[in-house]
Parts: C-alpha cells; structure tokens; sequence
C-alpha cells in the first residue's frame, strides 16, 4: 500500500515538474514572439499572421524572431542534454562539453578560418564541428589505455585545450584587426540566425536527442562506479566512449550553428537534478525541457533588456549562471556529479 | 561451480601484487581469503572475478577459460560487490536492487515479472524488503551493506565475492553482515569467497581459509587448521594465544595484551 502510495508521490513530483516546464516553455515563447526591438501586440501578430498580404510584422515574426526561438529551445535542449551524459561520464559536477575539447576544437577551427581563409567564412560550421569532433577524438585517444577513465580524459582535455587555447589566443594577437567575427563566434550567439539554421540543427539535435535518450540506461549504470558496473556485465569503457561521442555530437552540432554558449550544460543538468533525482529516466527529459527554457529565456532578456542593443546569449548565460550556480552550491549544499 | 586460479600473476601496471598463485573456491562453501594489508587479497578476488586482468597464468571456470565468457553471461554466474561502490543517494532500495538484473537485460528493456520476482526474492533473503521504498540516504552503514548484497544477489550467482564486507561497520553491523552471509550460504547453496580482516569472523563463519602473505598463498584450510599461533606469528608478525572455550564451537584469538 505505502509501495504505490509512495511512488505515486514520485510520480506526480516529476509530472508536476514537466507541467510546468512546458508551460513556463510556453509563456516563454509567447513573450519571445512578441518583444523585441519593434514591439507589436499580440493582436498585430495574429492578424499579420493570418492574413494572406506580406507586411512587416509578418516577416519579423517569421523571418526573425520564430527561426530564432526555435533555434534557443534546439540548443538549449542539446546542451542540457549533452552535460547530463556527460557528468554521468565523468562522475563529476564540473564535465561540460568544454572538458571533452568541443569548445577548444570548434574554437580552433573556427578562429582559423575566419583569420586566415577569410574567403571560406561560410563553411564555419561545417569547420567548427569538425573541430570539435577532432578535438574530442585526440583527448579520448589520448586518454586510452586499456580502457578509460574519467581522470585521464580530464587531464588529457586539460593539456589538449591549453595547447589549442594557446594557438588560437596567438591566431587572435596576429589579427587583432580582425578579431569581430572570432568575438561573435566565441560568446555565442543566436543574432541573424535563419530558418536554414534551424533546418540543420533540428536534424542534427534531433537525431543526438534520440541517442541521448537511449543512453539512460547506460548513463544510470554508470552512476554505481566502474568497478560495480563492470562485474553487472557492463563495459564500461566503451559506453564511456559512447555516451561522449553522443554529447560530444549534440554540443558539437550547437557550436557550429550558434558558437560557444557556456554554463548551461554544466548548470542545467544539476538543477534537473535537484528537481527530480539522479535517475535519468527522469533527470534526462528534465534538463532537456528545462534546457530550452533557460537558453530561451537568456536569450530573449538578452536582445531585449538594452535597448537598441544585442547580448549574445552566450554572454547572458554566463553572467547569469555562474552567480546562480553559486546559490545553489551555498544554499542546497547538494550539487553533485554522480 | 568452482572457480580455479592456476599459476596467476597479477599487478598494476609493472608491479606485481600476487607472483604465482594457485586458488580454487567453489559453490556451497564459504571461503575466507585474510592476510597483512598490502598482501593482495581484494587484487587476487578482482583477478578471479576479471575486474582486474591477470599477467599470466590462467583463470578458468567450471574448466572453461575465465575470458570465454561473455560479460553478461559471467555476471549471471557470480556477483561481486567491490569495496568501493556508491550509488546517487537518492536512488529508493528497490531500484538499486534492480540493477542486479542488468546482466539478464537487453539495454533497451525493462524489468519483466520474472525479474520482480527475483528482485523481491532477493530483497527478502537480506532483510530489506520493508525498506524498499527508502532511499539510500536514508539508510544506516549496515542497512545500506544489506542493499548491496540484495543488489549482487539479484544477479541470482552461484558464488558471491566480497570485498571487506565489514570494513567501516559497527561491531553490531558487522556481526548482521556476517550471519547474513552465513545464512544465505546455508539456505540457498550460493558459495561465499571473501576478504576479511577480522579473523575471529574469519574463524566463525568459513568453512575454508586461505592465507595470503607477499602475493603468496601462505596456506589453506579448515579455520581451525589454518588459524594457529604460529600462522599469527608468521604472517601477521602478531603474538597471540588460540583459546577453546567450553560452550563454544569456534576458538577464540587471544592477543598479547599491549602493556
């Protein structure tokens, strides 16, 4: 009796949660529609939208403002989703998709061709996942010995990084005159971004969210350490090396669409799992929803909250989120990798 | 089922922990390893359990090679509960005892009665089954060991491994412990192999004793043949007194009083 009671109590906990999420997603949306630099009501969007003739408002909603929200819940959702794999990897609070080289790789290639073969500005994307994945692949190389552990793919990242950190901050010195689309690139951000953007990633993020969710029961596993996981018949290694590949892909897919937005991978994942637990059946799906709604809100305060005037998401999240974390870290006292 | 080491070499890395050793446990019995820290009694138990690749020599169970099993089919066939694991303490008693079940799933499937059946039967044969609704946070040191055992168990093994079982227990807590195993080798049939630093537990309930001092097998036995005073001596460098006392089955270490 208690059995059912009980997990009942669980299971409306976690619904509650999800409840929420998509209306707070939904409110959200709304707000993001209808704020920005031209302020229309929401009667203007309605009419606009339904009536048959091409007016202004028209094609700032759809044009502008619906590729974008689309592309904020997209990033959102992949980001949280790969820095939830990823601390399972890891078991430690502090992975985020910067640890496995993602943000260095694609920094790397992206800094390059933007301040050596200007001429092949357009294929950013394609060079920065590129990078990202090379970045990622030489760290897990590296790493490998007899099998992998999280210590080594974090020192291994470490020394991987600063040398790529090293090479792109001598790139920019040589350049300084030039350094703008470098700038926009490494404080990501979502300004200008069009409905071929959210083409790509819609696919890109929507296949990685699919292999994110088949990882639960991996990612859980994990959770009981390797040495419990390995005599369950698991190999650890190797779903290591396969959940990462899986973040590695999702936060890789972000950076070459919107550049480099930091914290909400690390921070997003450990709020989820504040709300409802360490399983990943529900931890998961958490910071996937609550993912979206963060980067939405980030970036909506961001193109709104000065006038005239963008922050880049990547900056919002930042500035917003190290504080937070840092209430969390001091007031819940429960921020965890594992 | 019987588990036989035969001429194993183990170490990390280019250190070798145990030099040659030849080992044999099996179902049914309860088999203590003991030795000095440092002699190699949990590197020995991970190098059977293939937690730990050996050097050289040869594992083999039930006459097949210890690498011819597959992962899953291995964790069908023994349990081991490390010293070191740690599950989210958020996790409710019965979902950690569920994973016992990953060796017998798919990773893509969920719990089928058969799998309830085995998980409730496991949490029953431990003691946790009212705790089932708990979370691990919620537990106390000896609760939480029996959750453990629960978790290895529903892996439904033929032998079970233990890795110090007692360490960081209260006396009551290991005493629990011990009866818990000493109960489910009687009751169910399933071979018990661990690693014990108290010997007078060591005495109490094994059936068989194996001595490890330097990464050598030092001797084997019955407790009452192995635990002497000159083993103690010996291998623990330790003075002590073994002691009969009437109205009790097992004798008692008497050690040398400090002064």
């Amino acid at each position: 009796m208690s059995k059912s009671s009980k997990r009942k109590v669980s299971a409306l906990r976690v619904g509650t949660v999800w409840l929420i999420l998509v209306i707070a997603l939904g409110l959200l949306s709304l707000v993001a529609i209808n704020v920005g630099s031209a302020g229309y009501s929401v009667r203007q969007i309605v009419d606009a939208l339904l009536s048959p003739e091409k007016s202004t408002v028209k094609v700032i909603v759809v044009n502008l403002r619906l590729p974008r929200l689309l592309l904020a819940l997209l990033i959102g959702a992949s980001l949280s989703a790969a820095g939830a794999l990823l601390q399972s990897v890891m078991r430690n609070p502090l992975a985020d998709p910067g640890t496995i080289g993602v943000s260095a790789g694609a920094g790397t290639a992206a800094t390059t061709i933007l301040l050596l073969f200007p001429q092949m500005t357009g294929a950013v994307p394609l060079f920065a996942f590129g990078g990202a994945a090379l970045a990622c692949f030489l760290i897990y190389t590296m790493a490998w010995k007899e099998g992998i552990d999280p210590t080594r793919i974090i020192l291994s990242g470490v020394a991987i990084n600063s040398v790529l950190g090293a090479y792109n901050s001598l790139l920019q010195m040589l350049h300084s005159d030039s350094l703008e689309g470098v700038l926009a690139f490494m404080n990501g951000s979502l300004s200008g971004r069009s409905w071929s953007h959210v083409h790509t990633l819609s696919i890109y993020a929507g296949i990685g969210l699919v292999l994110a969710f088949l990882c639960i029961k991996g990612a859980n596993t994990l959770q009981l350490g390797d040495e419990m996981a390995k005599s369950l018949g698991v190999n650890v290694s190797w779903t290591r090396v396969l959940l990462s590949a899986v973040s590695a892909f999702l936060a890789a897919a972000t950076v070459s669409v919107a550049g480099m937005i930091g914290f909400v991978g690390l921070v997003v994942p450990h709020i989820a799992r504040l709300l409802v637990g360490s399983d990943y059946k529900q931890m998961l799906p958490t910071s996937v929803l609550l993912g979206a709604v963060v980067l939405l809100a980030a970036d909506t305060v961001g193109r709104t909250v000065v006038p005239g005037m963008e922050i880049p998401v990547g900056i919002v999240m930042s500035v917003t989120g190290g504080p937070f974390f840092l209430y969390m870290l001091r007031k819940r006292g429960k921020v965890r990798g594992n | 089922m019987e588990i036989k080491g035969e001429q194993l070499k183990v170490g990390y890395g280019d250190y070798t922990v145990i030099q040659g050793m030849d080992l044999h446990v099996q179902s049914g019995r309860i088999t203590s390893i003991i030795g000095p820290n440092g002699s190699g009694k949990s590197t020995v138990l991970k190098a059977l359990t293939r937690l730990l690749p050996y050097k050289s020599g040869m594992v083999r169970v039930d006459g097949r090679p210890l690498s011819s099993y597959s992962p899953k089919e291995l964790a069908r066939n023994i349990g081991v509960l490390p010293q070191l694991h740690s599950a989210p303490p958020d996790f409710l008693v019965r979902e950690l005892v569920g994973y016992g079940r990953v060796p017998y799933q798919k990773w893509y499937q969920q719990n089928t009665e058969e799998d309830q059946r085995v998980i409730d039967w496991a949490m029953k044969a431990t003691g946790v089954y009212p705790l089932r609704e708990k979370s691990i946070r919620e537990c106390s040191g000896g609760e939480s060991q029996r959750v453990w055992i629960a978790t290895v168990l529903t892996q439904q093994p033929q032998i079970l491994f233990l890795d110090e079982p007692t360490t960081y227990l209260d006396i009551a807590h290991q005493l629990e412990t011990m009866r818990l195993v000493k109960k489910l080798n009687r009751e169910n049939g399933i071979g018990v192999v661990m690693v014990l630093h108290d010997l007078t537990q060591a005495l109490d309930v094994s059936d068989w004793i194996v001595v490890i001092k330097n990464g050598r097998k030092y001797d084997e036995g019955t407790p009452e043949d192995v635990i002497t005073a000159k083993m103690m001596k010996e291998v623990y460098d330790v003075d002590c007194d073994i002691i009969h006392v009437p109205g009790r089955r097992k004798p008692l270490i008497a050690y040398k009083e400090i002064g």
